[in-house]
């Protein structure tokens, strides 16, 4: 006795590249909101600043991201009064430069290694 | 409360306390930033239905909620039962039930150790365990249940009938041809949950009889229930399949409102009866044969354990009464006012 399992094309194969396509953009989203966040922001205009330069994200994914990064001390944070309105707005901490800098450097490399490959 | 407001309440409620009002400021924020946008691009202020849309974007607040969270444990037998969205509300219920299980345990054992019998480790230990086991067992079904619909349907939810939140609603495959819910049906979530808290009654019904355990515990072996709930049996098995009759037929049949309304009202008045005769009988538990020679002391035991049922007949009663008035006065004020009746397609 033997089962044959059958794939179905459309539906499976669109699981998998968009598990795999998820995980290749996580590592690249930390790198991009620390870019970013060289310049002063708050979540919206984050958000914003970064789905216009075609890397979307949604809250779900930035607003718990923003405060992992904070709390490994790669950002600052303060609420502050804009608008008549309060904000918190982020920026790069000293050592959160440093890491960018080593991540960007690395990024590069990788960059550098794949286009070999590919 | 407008439509913001209600959504971040439905998500203050995944939120880690620690943090929640810290999270929601910071949220609200981006919602009402977004808001605004869509205003002066639009030059006018957001209908409700577009303010919907851009909050239906933003997804379930559970699922919302639960990214903000750093506890991400769950419950997998293999597959996964229950995942970090529920965890927590999982292990908040689970907790509810077994602490209001201990302290009726508690009652009943120190109304035992009062009354002068002997109790022995075992018949603690494995009366707890019993409850344990089969509330760890129920709640957990439960909740894979809601967790499988969830992982199905995540985008399954909206701001329909909640006065100050959001909720799932229940959706089924469209191969199953059940009608669509709208304003003023039976919520299919209602009735697949009589459906299954009946079920499980009704099991546990009939297993009550022949297992005393189930009810007495320990004391099974010098207590016994009064022919009294002989007399009832029939009438309780008949009114909860009554329900489980009119959960299916509003299961299929959502907008068959004026149904449930009718079932909900004759079941209410029956169930007063049953109270009522139960009240008359004046005894409740009566002491089981192997009671034997300490009949002394178990007949104490059994005194007070008729004296908890009685006040706990007449608070039922009483609860009965009033909610039978409130179902009344609804249905009149109903039909004096025919617009806040269910629809009244109910076949005759």
């Amino acid at each position: 006795m033997y089962t044959v399992h059958y794939m179905t094309p459309g539906t499976d194969n669109h699981d998998l590249f968009e598990n795999l396509r998820l995980e290749l953009r996580r590592g690249s989203l930390i790198l991009a909101v620390l870019a970013a966040l060289r310049k002063e922001h708050y979540g919206y205009t984050l958000r914003k600043t970064l789905g216009d330069l075609g890397v979307a994200i949604d809250e779900g994914t930035l607003y718990p991201l923003l405060r992992r990064l904070e709390s490994q001390g790669l950002l600052l944070s303060e609420w502050r009064e804009e608008d008549k309105r309060n904000k918190r707005f982020y920026r790069l901490s000293p050592d959160g430069k440093g890491i960018l800098k080593r991540l960007l450097a690395e990024w590069q490399s990788i960059n550098r290694s794949l286009d070999g490959i590919v | 409360m407008d439509l913001l407001d209600r959504y971040l309440n439905a998500v203050a409620k995944g939120l880690p306390e620690a943090q929640r009002e810290d999270i929601l400021r910071e949220l609200s924020e981006d919602i009402r930033s977004e808001m605004e946008d869509k205003e002066a691009d639009l030059r006018r202020p957001l209908a409700e239905a577009e303010q919907q849309a851009i909050l239906k974007r933003r997804g379930n607040p559970a699922l919302l909620a639960a990214r903000f969270r750093q506890d991400h444990r769950s419950v997998a037998f293999g597959p996964q039962l229950i995942g970090p969205v529920l965890f927590p509300f999982y292990i908040k219920v689970l907790s509810f039930n077994l602490g209001l299980t201990f302290i009726i345990i508690g009652a009943i054992f120190l109304t035992l150790v009062v009354s002068g019998q002997n109790i022995t480790f075992n018949a603690v230990f494995s009366s707890v365990l019993l409850q344990l086991l089969i509330q760890l067992g129920a709640v957990t079904l439960i909740f894979s249940l809601i967790q499988r619909h969830l992982n199905k349907y995540p985008d399954s939810w909206n701001f329909r009938g909640m006065g100050d939140g959001v909720h799932l609603d229940l959706k089924f495959p469209s191969d199953i041809k059940l009608a669509k819910p709208t304003d003023g049906q039976v919520s299919r979530f209602d009735s697949v949950s009589i459906i299954v808290a009946s079920a499980v009654a009704l099991v546990w019904l009939s297993e009550v009889r022949r297992h005393p355990f189930l009810i007495f515990g320990p004391a099974a072996y010098f207590l016994q229930l009064a022919p009294v709930w002989t007399q009832v049996y029939g009438p309780i098995v008949f009114l909860t399949s009554l329900g489980v009759v009119q959960a299916v037929i509003n299961l299929f049949r959502p907008r068959w409102a004026r149904l449930r309304t009718l079932v909900s009202l004759v079941l209410q008045a029956a169930s007063l009866a049953v109270l009522g005769y139960l009240l008359k009988a004046g005894s409740w538990v009566t002491l089981a044969d192997s009671a034997g020679s300490h009949s002394a002391g178990y007949s104490r035991a059994a005194e007070l354990v008729n004296q908890c049922v009685f006040y706990c007949l007449l608070v039922a009663a009483v609860i009965s009464v009033v909610q039978l008035a409130l179902k009344i006065a609804r249905l009149m004020r109903g039909q004096r006012n025919p617009s806040s009746l269910p629809p009244v397609d109910v076949p005759c």
